[in-house]
């Protein structure tokens, strides 16, 4: 690698983009821009008006309730109509969610009831209304002179991490969650409890006192932040508000997160254009002949999008700064390797894709499945360390001004700049005249790249191993897709999970080799593959150990999917845990490898073969130890 | 300069190029015919160093020819030159320049020197505006920045009008008159006859004759007597009131004048023809097809 020339492609790829924009293509993107910015300001300044008015509540001018209920713009204050309710019930109609009626020095708040029930839209109106209250109370409070007078009493406190908690809880109740939590979980509840009294539910009736507001947050919510009580779907009926979410949903954090990857998604579109462009009537035939690398050209064309994106980032923290906000360079080493990911793969995908319909779709899938990866776990910021999968979490933990550890940034970042790494050598690998201007499939190119390292039966391990952090990625999306639902279901589903992309990951190099004829189609060669394939997957799995250091501790479903053997103490278990695996990759390569040396066809039974072997394994070994 | 030693190629399964040899010395202007899918472009492509053997050898200089310091000796232009449109001549010509380390004063001289012997105006329009014969112009010129002692030109006249092609054509009897070894094909095998001091001739993968066209002549091809007679001789064709009879020695020559006198005729006229590259690449792409039958048949 050259610096000069990389430098003299990324000054050309840069003007030559510029040049390439015509007006609709600039309006598109200052439009664009604009929409990043608005939704910067709006969710940073938690003007998320999304809700405003959205609860008609019947209130007098003179109600205690008015000036609560006036100062939220989630309600809309309607002129109450006595005749509403009827035999104290509110029948849900257009014009009342809640109806406050003052009689006799009571107040009365009524919900609107379907088939005397009170609907769902009334208990989420009256949860909001308790907690506008207490807010609209507080703000009077502050706003006496003797402060002494208005909080006699101070209440500090003081968070502590808990160690080693349970993240997935089987359907259980809040009492065996807080059992679970253990001692912290009731020095939470109880300070909860002194400041709010502990009252109860929200769904329990019509009425309320105006100075009991906070019911429906009971210390018992509050101290246990298992997602056992982490209502994910809503389903509980308790609110509807992503503010209503016990442990919290970092939803401003979220909103401000996705500023930095939506700009991604229109960075991909113009970088794989440009390199699809390359391909096309082979116009980069010619970079081709000059005395350059080929990772100078690919490199010098990365660059200036890369740079693209970091001044973007730099410039959405700035803005964030002059508003007050927190985050700073710890955004923007978390947003460096979400970058090169998206470009990686987009750059891999243009290698592949034939024509610019092919191109969308394999961006689409890009920046669905790589937004998918970037915010899913990123949703669990506050609750549970699988988040950590997502380097989006940093920026959250930034903007929140929560700090975070060297082994979780590593096991943040790490990952996703490993996978991009290696998508930019497979693509340098197919980025010469026979493989950039062929007109093969995709499947094909796939193939391609990977026989591309393939020389002898020995080297399958090597593409082996550079395909594990692809495996590592995949495996910890999907605990972090399954890790919500009920052991019961979750752990078989990561099983099948895990079965079906290690057994892709060994079986498709091998078959690449054969397709490629890097070796004889003979059982013996076959043998020799797949033992190679299957000792290169064992030990570059051992690299997800930093599981184990760093990454998601005390989880049932990651135990099952990386089989850390948290739980395990008996070194025969031990012993089991770290050798067993060497047996089952060595066995199931085989499989594939005798498959494949047959044929396509052969190739898919060798395939499923290996898969249920190891799905047998997972479910006869690993669920014992787990 | 340039050594090509038992080259093979196959795409896949496909073999583009099979067991193909020969050598162009410095300086000279050599010559790559045959029809379609012969493997003409391939084999330049390997000696561009675009292509990777998949056995043989192919040097030039002394060195690989995918090395980095082959490519900055050699000038290619392949058939399809796409260039980027957005950009204009002088850009794209600089930006070429820069690739190939030319300081940037040296590579203005020479960029506007290629663009004058080429008569190419509007040098800041972009690229995309230009015609397909300018278009061509600025592959050419390109292909000289780096003032390269190689050129590999891939049907350098292809796709362009007779006068551009000619001029096409003379610029590189130039090109080759500075002392530049020039290797290319052309569909065009007058503009082949016309530049080239040597040939060699493709077909399926394979060079079946390669030499100086003098040396093919007499090898492939034979010199053809057309003998107009006064008067009807055998296997004659009647002509403008003459009789014509094509034969292959002197010998017949005198046999045609013995027929003719005991006719009461004379011999009017003796034409010599020689073969012309056309001729003896039909010959031997036709034998090769036979031959391939041949062996198809064979086997």
């Amino acid at each position: 690698m050259r610096p000069r020339k990389l430098l003299r492609i990324a000054r050309w790829e840069a003007t030559k983009g510029v040049g390439g924009f015509d007006r609709g293509a600039v309006a598109v993107i200052l439009a664009a821009a604009a929409f990043v910015l608005a939704v910067g300001f709006v969710g940073f300044t938690g003007g998320i008006a999304l809700e405003d008015g959205i609860y008609r509540v019947g209130v007098a001018e003179d109600s205690d309730f008015h000036g609560p209920i006036s100062s939220d713009p989630a309600f809309a204050a309607v002129e109450p109509d006595s005749d509403a309710v009827e035999g104290n019930r509110l029948v849900a109609d257009d014009r009342y969610d809640l109806y406050v009626e003052e009689r006799a020095g009571q107040t009365r708040i009524y919900l609107a009831d379907s088939g005397g029930e009170p609907t769902e839209k009334s208990r989420a109106a009256l949860a909001a209304l308790r907690r506008s209250t207490d807010q609209y109370n507080d703000r009077q409070m502050f706003q006496e002179t003797n402060a002494t007078a208005a909080f006699p009493v101070v209440v500090t406190i003081q968070y502590v991490e808990r160690g080693g908690t349970e993240t997935v809880a089987v359907g259980g109740t809040s009492g065996e969650q807080g059992t679970e939590t253990g001692g912290d979980t009731g020095e939470s509840g109880s300070q909860d409890g002194t400041e709010r009294g502990g009252a109860t539910g929200d769904g329990d009736g019509t009425s309320t006192e105006s100075g009991d507001t906070t019911g429906d947050e009971s210390g018992g919510r509050i101290g246990a932040p298992s997602l056992g009580s982490f209502d994910l779907f809503g389903t509980a009926g308790a609110a509807g508000t992503p503010s209503e979410i016990q442990p919290p949903f970092p939803f401003q954090s979220l909103v401000l997160a996705f500023l930095f990857v939506l700009p991604l998604n229109f960075l991909i579109q113009a970088y794989g254009s440009s390199m699809l462009s390359e391909r096309l009537d082979r116009r980069g035939e010619l970079l081709l002949v000059a005395p350059i690398d080929r990772s100078d050209i690919v490199l010098g064309k990365t660059l200036p999008y890369v740079l693209v994106s970091l001044t973007i980032t730099a410039v959405i923290i700035g803005g964030l700064w002059l508003l007050g906000g927190e985050a700073g360079p710890l955004s923007i080493l978390a947003v460096v390797p979400l970058t090169l990911l998206f470009l990686a793969t987009t750059f891999l995908g243009a290698m592949f894709a034939r024509s610019f319909k092919e191109l969308t779709f394999v961006t689409v899938t890009i920046t669905t499945v790589l937004t998918s990866y970037a915010f899913v776990p990123a949703i669990f910021a506050e609750t549970s360390p699988v988040a950590f999968v997502s380097p989006l979490t940093l920026v959250i933990k930034d903007l929140t001004g929560t700090s975070v550890t060297l082994g979780q940034f590593v096991f943040a970042t790490g990952p996703p700049t490993l996978v991009a790494g290696i998508c930019f050598l497979f693509g340098f690998g197919v980025y010469r005249e026979e493989d950039l201007f062929t007109q093969r499939a995709i499947h094909h190119k796939a193939l391609d790249a990977l026989a591309g390292r393939i020389h002898r039966p020995r080297s399958v391990a090597g593409v082996v191993v550079l395909l594990v952090p692809f495996v590592f990625i995949a495996e910890l999306l999907a605990v972090t897709m399954l890790f919500a639902l009920p052991v019961a279901l979750s752990i078989p589903l990561v099983f099948a999970s895990i079965a079906v992309i290690e057994e892709l990951a060994k079986g498709l190099p091998i078959y690449a080799g054969f397709v490629h004829d890097r070796y004889e189609r003979t059982l013996s060669t076959s043998v020799v593959v797949g033992a190679a394939a299957g000792v290169g997957f064992f030990f570059a799995e051992k690299l997800t150990l930093a599981v184990q250091l760093v990454g998601l501790p005390g989880s049932r479903v990651a135990d099952a999917a990386f089989q850390t053997g948290l739980g395990a103490t008996d070194p025969i278990v031990i012993a089991l845990l770290a050798f067993a695996p060497l047996g089952l990759h060595v066995l199931t390569s085989t499989l594939s490898a005798l498959g494949a040396s047959r044929g396509r066809s052969m190739f898919l039974v060798g395939l499923a073969a290996a898969v249920l072997v190891h799905l047998a394994y997972n479910v006869a070994v690993v669920s014992r130890l787990v | 300069m340039i050594d090509v030693r038992n080259l093979r190629k196959e795409y896949g399964g496909f073999v583009a190029v099979e067991d193909s040899t020969f050598s162009v010395d410095e300086g000279e202007v050599f010559g790559i015919i045959g029809p379609n899918g012969a493997g003409k472009t391939t084999t330049l492509k390997t000696i561009a160093g675009l292509l990777e053997p998949t056995a043989g050898t192919v040097e030039i200089a002394g060195q690989s020819a995918d090395s980095r310091e082959t490519r900055r000796l050699l000038g290619f232009l392949p058939e399809e030159s796409p260039l980027y449109e957005e950009m204009t001549a002088l850009s794209y010509l600089r930006f070429f320049a820069d690739l190939y380390d030319v300081p940037r004063e040296t590579a203005n001289a020479r960029i506007h020197d290629a663009l004058d012997r080429l008569e190419l105006d509007h040098r800041e329009r972009a690229i995309g505006d230009m015609s397909k014969g300018m278009k061509r112009k600025v592959a050419i010129a390109r292909s000289l920045v780096n003032d390269p002692d190689v050129l590999v030109y891939d049907e350098p006249a292809s796709g362009l009008d007779p006068l551009t092609t000619n001029y096409v054509i003379d610029f590189t009897k130039e090109l080759a008159a500075e002392g530049r070894t020039v290797v290319f094909s052309a569909h065009n095998l007058y503009h082949v006859e016309e530049v080239c001091d040597r040939v060699a001739i493709m077909n399926e993968g394979r060079v079946v004759a390669q030499g100086p066209l003098e040396d093919l002549r007499d090898r492939y091809g034979s010199t053809e007597y057309h003998v107009f007679t006064t008067v009807d001789v055998p296997d004659a064709v009647a002509e403008n009131g003459r009789y014509r009879r094509v034969v292959e020695t002197m010998d017949d020559v005198e046999k045609i004048r013995s027929i003719a006198q005991e006719n009461g005729g004379e011999i009017d006229d003796i034409r010599t023809v020689e073969p012309t590259l056309e001729g003896l690449f039909l010959d031997l792409a036709e034998s090769g097809e036979r031959d391939h039958t041949t062996h198809s048949t064979e086997a």
